[in-house]
């Protein structure tokens, strides 16, 4: 069947941005205990500089979306969520919730409640036939962009010594501290890397819109975070796994799910989403129980 | 052994004020709280009084929030998903039957028939918000922590969505319910909301909530002797359910229109962040945040629309109000966590420094 191979390619590329988000979210959150709602705040400035600076020159818009994206992420870390250490998981998501209301509004203020339009990418956004079917060259992108940041996150977390230092942080901060780790140093690297995953979903959801406003992360942190809990906060595998699994649901139900029920397909992601947190409080995928950050 | 000279502890109560004063006292301060900010509003001018509308509505539902978040220590993100089927049940019962039948075609012929006083339109949105945080509450309340957030976020998504897209009990998608009667004045919707605090502090008085704030403060010790965590939860979520449907019934008569879309992330921020700068844990500090962002939000919002002082027109950009209430929970959550409050209840002032005993005999009331 030939739109069945097409919606699947279309389906893995969806799983592909939310597994990034996913896996920013979840990064932070192994050090911090801090499930980041303002993470969407972060992709979002990421899309405004690529929107902004694409038309000028688009290798400079593309360093600069990194940039912005690592700036912004240090910036919430260093102004919020470093002076809430101390504090409970549910004070950081509030913090973070209130943190993400505050860049949208000023997003707001700064480039109106209107879009903004640049053709981001706009060479990519065509098809190749293939064997009989079309194949979107932009899928075949951001799915060949999530596999390659996904190894190097991997590589970065089991090669490298800051990379292995941010490791044993997430899996156990106090001795990890006690061992000679540095957290602070630690935690900022952390909030980089998630600040570059986020302007990598900014320029994958960027090509495919080519439209940003001031809430344009919103979507794709909450899917993220919800397939990060679904498959399992304690275990970046796990979190991942997950946002890959609601990115791909969710463009399956958009594909196939007859017309009534359609309408219906956010509810139905958001059910199955209750059920796997009842049946599996720790996550679909979790190998162990969390343990809390002192 | 001579213990004459130390009094036990409930002596040295009673030698200070009789123990239902000072816990009278805990609900007569937010009700005066309330009577004092409506009466000083009222004062005011129009444009006042349509925000001490909308107050007295966030008020109700920020006190329904408290009973289940404060109570429990577990975060909800769901809340204004029961305040939207509130809202849903009272635009359903009381918009004229003509215009309701012309607006919303698509409407089962039962719900198409209903229609009610809005007094009993308000008492049904009070049971359609408890039955549906109950029924929610028996699937939800197993979870902790981060996952209990996500998973009333979801729950909020659910109801959302799907008063959002079925068209046999509302508006087709995108639109919205006009034409509901303003039926209570001012004077009706605080007495209402004083009266939601009466049953938020009488719930909080219950065995119920006792032993739920004892899972709250240890989540691990409370199962072990023996409170069943479970079901004081669901108690509680019910109980704050109802509260927040009588909350969206009255948010329902004051905007008079109703779309799915309204009930949204800012709204349950808005509430939130209420709960939290006043201070999470204690009914005063529900109705303390409330009244003070409320009264905040309304002067920014004539700064908004600009303000003469003298022969300046000092003006800010629209949309100021949820960044200075963004900066307020930060602030807040970094200078002070526990909130305006710091968690504790009104303190009845007549009473000398307590000793440690007793001290500590309060903290476990």
């Amino acid at each position: 069947m030939i739109p069945l191979l097409q919606s699947l390619v279309d389906a893995v590329s969806a799983g592909a941005i939310y597994a990034l988000a996913a896996l920013g979210i979840g990064l932070v959150f192994g050090i911090m205990r801090l499930a980041n709602l303002a993470h969407g705040e972060i992709i979002t400035g990421s899309a405004y500089t690529l929107i902004f600076l694409w038309e000028f020159s688009w290798p400079l818009a593309l360093i600069a979306s990194a940039v912005v994206g690592v700036v912004i992420a240090l910036a919430m870390n260093f102004a919020v969520f470093h002076w809430l250490r101390a504090q409970s998981p549910a004070t950081l998501l509030i913090a973070s919730f209130g943190l993400s209301i505050l860049f949208q509004r000023l997003y707001d203020a700064a480039f109106g409640t209107n879009v903004r339009t640049a053709p981001v990418g706009s060479g990519l956004s065509q098809s190749i036939a293939m064997g009989g079917i079309r194949i979107n060259i932009l899928s075949v992108i951001t799915i060949v962009l999530g596999v390659v940041l996904l190894i190097a996150v991997h590589l970065f977390l089991t090669r490298t010594s800051i990379g292995l230092q941010v490791k044993a942080a997430s899996s156990d901060f106090r001795m990890a501290r006690i061992l000679g780790v540095r957290s602070g140093f630690v935690i900022a690297i952390t909030f980089a890397i998630s600040g570059l995953l986020a302007a990598a979903v900014a320029f994958a959801l960027t090509t495919q819109s080519g439209a940003v406003g001031p809430t344009f992360g919103v979507q794709a942190t909450l899917f993220g975070l919800v397939g990060a809990v679904l498959g399992g906060l304690s275990k970046l595998s796990g979190a991942v796994v997950g946002g890959f699994a609601v990115g791909v649901v969710l463009s399956l139900f958009t594909s196939w799910l007859p017309p009534w029920a359609n309408d219906f397909r956010t509810a139905l992601v958001y059910v199955f989403v209750i059920i796997a947190l009842v049946v599996a409080p720790n996550g679909l995928l979790a190998g162990r129980s969390k343990k809390d950050r002192t | 052994m001579t213990h004459g000279k130390a009094p036990s502890p409930t002596a040295v109560r009673r030698l200070l004020a009789p123990a239902w004063v000072v816990d009278l006292w805990t609900l007569a301060v937010p009700l005066a709280a309330v009577y004092l900010f409506t009466s000083a509003g009222s004062a005011l001018s129009g444009s006042a009084r349509v925000d001490l509308g909308y107050a007295l509505v966030n008020l109700i539902i920020v006190v329904a929030l408290w009973v289940f978040v404060g109570n429990s220590g577990v975060l909800s993100f769901g809340h204004i998903g029961f305040v939207a089927i509130g809202a849903w049940t009272m635009s359903l019962l009381t918009i004229e039957p003509l215009v309701k039948s012309n607006l919303l075609p698509t409407l089962f012929p039962f719900v198409q028939d209903a229609s009610a006083s809005p007094v009993v339109a308000l008492i049904m949105g009070a049971i359609m918000g408890g039955i549906v945080a109950f029924l929610s509450a028996l699937v939800l309340m197993k979870l902790n922590g981060l996952e209990a957030g996500i998973a009333t976020f979801a729950l909020l998504q659910v109801i959302v969505q799907v008063l959002t897209y079925w068209d046999k009990i509302g508006p087709k998608s995108g639109q919205s319910m006009v034409g509901i009667p303003a039926s209570f004045d001012l004077p009706v919707v605080m007495s209402i909301a004083m009266l939601v605090i009466v049953v938020a502090w009488l719930y909080q008085q219950s065995t119920s909530a006792r032993l739920l704030r004892a899972s709250r403060d240890d989540i691990a010790a409370a199962p072990a002797s023996g409170i069943n965590v479970f079901k004081h939860r669901v108690i509680a979520f019910a109980v704050s359910g109802a509260l927040a449907g009588i909350g969206g019934a009255l948010w329902a008569q004051t905007n008079r229109v109703v779309q799915a879309s309204q009930f949204n992330l800012d709204f349950t921020f808005l509430t939130i962040a209420m709960l939290v700068i006043g201070g999470m844990l204690s009914l005063w500090g529900a109705v303390v945040g409330t009244i003070v962002i409320s009264t905040l939000n309304h002067f920014l919002g004539l700064l908004e629309g600009g303000l003469e002082i003298g022969s300046v027109t000092v003006s800010i950009p629209s949309g100021s109000r949820l960044i200075v209430l963004g900066l307020s929970l930060i602030l807040i959550l970094i200078l002070r966590p526990g909130g305006i409050t710091n968690g504790r209840e009104a303190v009845w002032p007549f009473e000398k420094k307590l000793d440690f005993l007793t001290q500590a005999q309060r903290t476990f009331d």
